[in-house]
């Protein structure tokens, strides 16, 4: 016992005094970010430079499992971490009282918050006019422009290719070129070829269901469309339209002829997402980012069969407004809870955070390593640096973007020298920056962006319509979920049976899924009302 | 038997027989905490049934509705179909399982090659520990139109002419999730009968030899009724989770096309109850199941008992 004593007591001296001299006084906040990310892998490039500058370390709690029962779980225990994202249960949060109000904080503490937020912040106020919670993107000098549109008709490109790059326009064009191809290529690489695949796995069956609204033209508004009619949004639902019923009869002649995958209403995302990446499916509508993965894989190992929105209505005569303009999200944001022992730190951590060098730090990285100044001011990459950022795991784990993004307060949209702050959106290198088989396309149809095979989008001071929220538990709410219920019933069914049972199938639907949308109309509309008198 | 140890009883205090089996006692203790603690406190939370829970204050300064929850559910339609879903996959499993496990454990009893058996059984227990995360996509690989194992060889024996899509089948719905339940505990629900079989007394084996009984007629005679207790007391006990019926499984393997023959009680609360912050809702939905359980496992044991069965209590 002595001996051990005896040379553990000066190895102890030197560990305390060889920390302590070089240690920085170190604060720590907790935070919970309402997504999965692996554990901070403890040294960073940006997140070092974070931790110098502000001597501020977080601990970190990422989301394991179903963000809205470990929110339940969070305020039925009353053990909040001190800064909290959780996604669109922020509001679930506030109405528990755990969230401190920001505004008198940001006034004193915070003067980039309270610049680089001005433009939203009459939208963040709650009915007390208190602001609660930061959405995670700010807009502050105008919206950027992406390589790819949010959503869209997308269609294997050896299709376009070999019918001489046709612009189709209309759900029967789309169609009889993918059919037409069907027939000529039967397989693809020796495995059969699939003419259209659309998705159906649980909530991500909106890229099936929400298709009617886009094709009368509109961008995602959720389950309903705002109408203006004599000066004033009305909101209007479209799932029981004459587009949907056309929509749902082409996708059932499409299915009977062997077009829609047979098996496309069973497969769950991996499934879908696999046979996307498989370069043999012809067509898919969805948003891009759901099929992202695919076209990822696609571009840098079947480059010939890459994916290539377009913007397909329901008639020529439909106006398409289908890509939207980057819009923030005011119903869900990071706040700090009545548990931060020191609000004034945090909200100044966050104020460190957000402010426009941060942010370059995270998207760009460091000048002269990460990225380069051109003659004109513009910031744009070499290619060993583009390599380096194509590398997901570098950007992760090295580099550490993720730890700091997507959860936390972030700037989007052109910064204050005409530079964007996402280098995926920077003008000049949208095109520059594409793979050649991209470049192939965009130089087919003389455009420097896929976004640019589409219209420009119209603003509307409150969109989306679906970043209003139900009130959980309410009628509203509940009506939500059972007219999903409905259209997760009728929909495959009215794409599978023979098409002399449509008519009869489709009269079905529309009986049952009427009544179930009252209640919701209500709720959407007040708060259209409300946001285009108060924002 | 029973007289001698109830006399021998009758003589001593409590506490002197409390001193006597205090080993056994300790024993037992934590067990018994941890019931009450996991078990029994958590009881506390049905409270919640009658009221209008909100998160955030505490269980007494909510607002009470008293039966409000339970009527809400019982008029609503879709907790038919659920009742109707978890009963059929419920005793399609309890059956299936049941039979197919009793089976695999008489035949590997039969199985004289001691490393054939094992292989066996190793084999046939393995999916038990596969999440059922991964089970599921393995199924629906396998049952899949296009290049599904199972469609390619049904094809390929002539069987079926087109591939046929299993799981988007609603009427197929309850036996692929029997078929599938069995696949995956087969071997582990046998352990416990091979264990029972093992108990059974040799001596009335070679006597049923010498009166001239086959395997056959030994399986029948002698196997069977010596593990009636434990199959009436597994029975008893699973009968219990009849409304329960497990939860990934379903909600891992069904669809949209299928939904109204898939939806089960647990992804009955999840999706209108828990998800919607209706805490009250899903609690009461909890009670209605618990109670219900209980009745069937005593309405169980009461006929076991009268049939002169083995029983649980």
């Amino acid at each position: 016992m002595k001996r051990r004593v005896s040379w553990f007591l000066p190895l102890l001296l030197i560990l305390v005094l060889g920390g302590t001299a070089f240690a920085q006084e170190f604060k720590y906040f907790t935070v919970f970010t309402g997504e999965p990310l692996p554990d901070y892998p403890g040294s960073t490039i940006v997140g070092d430079i974070i931790e110098r500058e502000t001597g501020v370390k977080l601990i970190r709690e990422a989301l394991v499992g179903d963000l809205e029962t470990k929110v339940g779980l969070m305020i039925a225990s009353g053990d909040y971490p001190d800064l909290v994202v959780a996604a669109h249960f922020t509001s679930l949060l506030k109405d528990a009282g755990a969230l401190i109000p920001l505004n008198d904080l940001i006034e004193e503490h915070a003067p980039n918050i309270k610049r680089l937020y001005a433009n939203h912040w009459e939208m963040l106020k709650q009915e007390d006019g208190n602001v609660y919670w930061l959405p995670i993107q700010a807009i502050p000098y105008g919206p950027d422009t992406s390589r790819y549109p949010s959503l869209g008709f997308f269609i294997n490109k050896r299709v376009l290719k070999e019918n001489g790059w046709p612009l189709p326009r209309t759900l029967d064009e789309y169609f009889q070129l993918i059919e037409d191809y069907m027939k000529k290529h039967p397989t693809i690489d020796g495995e059969p070829t699939i003419g259209y695949v659309t998705l159906f796995d649980g909530w991500r069956s909106f890229a099936t269901t929400n298709v009617p609204q886009h094709l009368m033209g509109y961008p995602n508004e959720g389950e309903f469309v705002p109408v203006m009619q004599q000066g004033r949004y009305v909101v209007t639902e479209y799932h029981t339209s004459p587009t949907a019923k056309r929509y749902y009869q082409k996708l059932n002649e499409m299915y009977n002829k062997g077009v829609v995958d047979p098996e496309t209403f069973i497969l769950n995302y991996d499934q879908y997402i696999e046979k996307l990446s498989s370069g043999r499916v012809l067509g898919t509508f969805n948003q891009f980012w759901q099929m992202q993965d695919a076209q990822n894989y696609l571009l840098y190992n079947k480059p010939e069969s890459i994916f290539v929105p377009l913007p397909i209505v329901i008639d020529p005569l439909v106006e398409e407004r289908q890509r939207d303009i980057p819009y923030v999200q005011p119903t869900q944001g990071m706040g700090i809870t009545i548990n931060c022992k020191d609000p004034v730190g945090a909200i100044k951590f966050l104020d460190y955070l957000i402010r426009e060098d941060t942010q370059r730090l995270l998207q760009w990285g460091i000048e002269g390593v990460h990225y380069e100044v051109d003659e004109n001011g513009l910031y744009y990459r070499t290619p060993e640096q583009l390599e380096l950022f194509r590398n997901p795991d570098w950007v992760q784990n090295v580099f550490g973007r993720q730890y700091f993004f997507n959860a936390f307060p972030s700037l989007r949209g052109v910064d204050e020298n005409g530079n964007m702050f996402f280098p995926d959106t920077q003008p000049h290198l949208i095109y520059a920056d594409s793979t050649d088989s991209e470049k192939e396309v965009m130089d087919a149809y003389g455009v420097k962006s896929f976004s640019d095979l589409f219209n420009e989008p119209i603003p509307k001071k409150y969109f989306p319509l679906w970043t209003i929220t139900m009130p959980a538990g309410s009628p509203a709410h509940i009506e939500e979920t059972r007219m999903k219920d409905v259209l997760n019933r009728y929909v495959p069914e009215l794409v599978m049976s023979p098409p002399e049972q449509f008519e009869n199938i489709w009269q079905n639907f529309v009986k049952d899924i009427k009544p179930l949308m009252v209640e919701q109309m209500k709720v959407y509309q007040e708060g259209i009302d409300w946001r285009m008198e108060n924002w | 038997m029973t007289t001698s140890v109830s006399a021998v009883r009758h003589g001593k205090t409590f506490w002197s027989r409390v001193k006597e089996q205090k080993v056994l006692i300790l024993m037992t203790l934590p067990f018994l905490v941890h019931v009450i603690i996991f078990r029994y406190v958590p009881i506390w939370g049905w409270l919640m049934a009658f009221q209008n829970y909100r998160p955030g204050r505490g269980i007494l300064e909510q607002t009470w509705v008293g039966l409000q929850n339970f009527k809400v559910l019982f008029d609503d339609p879709v907790f038919y179909q659920v009742l109707r879903n978890t009963l059929a996959m419920s005793i399609i499993k309890l059956a299936m399982g049941t039979v197919s496990s009793i089976a695999l454990a008489l035949m590997l009893n039969e199985v004289r090659r001691l490393w054939f058996k094992k292989t066996v059984q190793t084999v046939s227990y393995l999916p038990h520990f596969i999440s059922w995360v991964v089970a599921a996509n393995l199924v629906r690989d396998a049952l899949s139109t296009d290049g599904g194992i199972v469609n390619e060889v049904l094809m390929k024996l002539g069987i079926i002419k087109e591939p046929i899509m299993f799981l988007g089948i609603p009427g197929l719905f309850w036996w692929i999730i029997g078929v599938t339940h069995v696949w995956k505990e087969v071997g582990w629900g046998a352990i416990i009968y091979l264990a029972a079989i093992a108990a059974i007394d040799p001596t009335l084996y070679e006597s049923a030899m010498i009166d001239g009984a086959g395997r056959l007629k030994q399986m029948w005679y002698i196997t069977l009724p010596s593990i009636r207790p434990t199959i009436s007391v597994l029975l008893i006990m699973n009968l219990g989770w009849v409304l329960s019926s497990g939860f990934e499984q379903q909600y891992l393997l069904q669809n949209g096309r299928v939904i109204d023959y898939a939806r089960v009680f647990t992804i009955y609360e999840l999706d209108y109850g828990i998800k919607m912050m209706r805490y009250s809702f899903a609690t009461a939905v909890g009670i209605f199941r618990s109670v219900v359980s209980l009745i069937l496992v005593f309405s169980a044991n009461q006929l076991a008992k009268r049939w002169g069965q083995e029983r649980l209590v």
